[in-house]
């Protein structure tokens, strides 16, 4: 089950953050143990693949490693984490540049299914998704990001982050054979 | 129905986040097609949340460490760190340069409180019980480890010969394994946090 909270109190997040600034890899490994699968799945959600997830995970935990001087401990170490990785991620689908213009209805993979009849499950229905809806989705619905936020981390308003929203949800809900009669 | 049309997605996600307006709210409570909606969208996101969390295939640790460390040595690491850990190393210079004239009053309190803190994360181990959870292969992978190190350690402290020459080394082997025990418990309640177990 994908939990996204935040796993170290935040008391001791101090402590070992304050560690392993003074150079304790010790305690940088504690921060890699607690987070690696938080980092991961979140990768996995907005990537295209497992291997650019890896790649996303290592440079989340370097790019930690580069910058602990900036976490202030005034939120959660897990938002700060999460704000990095999600970064990643999306510098790697930046510099992919494989959608640059991309909005949903430009996807030619949803395009070609769109007029056939689908009853996907919602693993196989959030994959369909861009990617950039899928990261508006996944970063929204699950890991509690308000739309300001998504909006500052992609570089897009926050009125697009909730039209991508609401478009990826009418997806959804056809994919699923969820298709309400009477609306 | 309340009003002449139905609420749009976008307003039955606002409500369904806490921000509804007014006339969605009231539409709502009064239309079975715009409630049904409402409903759905609650169930996909808490179907998202209970999708199944991922572990990467591999051990991306030593990779991290090595890269981290090289990075490090060449400076690229932002000066706040480097001076922390500049500060670092001059607190455990120090504390080699006292340890050259150990206070033997003072050597026995930190050996006591070292014992103290490895029997606290052992109770807190054993609170888990560590024994009775699944582990994915990664998680596995890392306690395997951690143990064989504890038991090699406890080997060591079990053998007089190891530290009795150097009373000190006692102390950090001590501190080692509450060191190690931290980590086991680590892995173990982020393990319980991940899985819900």
């Amino acid at each position: 089950m994908t939990v996204m909270a935040d796993t170290i109190p935040l008391a001791e997040a101090h402590s070992l953050v304050a560690r392993a600034r003074a150079g304790d890899s010790g305690a940088l490994e504690h921060l890699y143990r607690a987070y690696e699968g938080s980092v991961y799945t979140l990768a996995r959600r907005l990537t295209r693949t497992p291997e650019d997830a890896e790649d996303v995970l290592q440079e989340t935990f370097l790019e930690i490693c580069r910058s602990l001087s900036r976490w202030r401990g005034e939120g959660s170490l897990w938002g700060w984490v999460r704000q990095i990785a999600a970064s990643k991620a999306l510098m790697r689908y930046r510099r992919e540049k494989l959608r640059a213009t991309e909005v949903l209805d430009d996807d030619p993979a949803e395009r070609a299914g769109d007029d056939v009849p689908l009853r996907l499950d919602l693993e196989a229905a959030l994959r369909r998704l861009p990617e950039r809806t899928r990261t508006v989705v996944w970063l929204h619905d699950v890991e509690g990001m308000t739309h300001e936020e998504i909006a500052e981390l992609m570089g897009m308003t926050t009125s697009f982050s909730k039209s991508q929203l609401a478009r990826a949800h009418q997806k959804l809900r056809g994919w699923l054979g969820e298709e309400g009669a009477d609306r | 129905m309340n009003g002449t049309r139905h609420g749009t997605t976008e307003e039955l996600l606002a409500l369904r986040d806490g921000e509804g307006g007014a006339w969605v709210k009231a539409h709502v409570g009064s239309c079975g097609a715009c409630a049904a909606e409402l409903y759905r969208l609650e169930q996909v996101r808490a179907r998202l949340r209970a999708l199944p969390t991922f572990f990467p295939p591999r051990d991306r640790w030593a990779v991290v460490a090595e890269r981290a460390r090289v990075e490090r040595r060449s400076g690229r690491w932002s000066r706040a760190v480097g001076l922390a850990a500049a500060a670092s190393l001059a607190g455990l210079l120090l504390v080699a340069v006292r340890g050259t004239r150990p206070d033997p009053l003072q050597a026995r309190v930190q050996l006591r409180s070292a014992m103290a803190r490895s029997e606290a994360m052992e109770q807190v181990l054993r609170g888990l019980d560590p024994d009775g959870r699944a582990l994915d292969g990664a998680a596995a992978g890392v306690v395997a480890d951690l143990q064989g190190r504890l038991e090699a350690l406890d080997a060591k402290l079990g053998d007089p010969a190891e530290w009795r020459a150097a009373p000190h080394r006692q102390t950090e082997m001590w501190n080692e394994r509450a060191g190690l025990l931290s980590a086991l418990v680590d892995v173990h309640t982020t393990r319980v946090a991940y899985v819900g177990l």
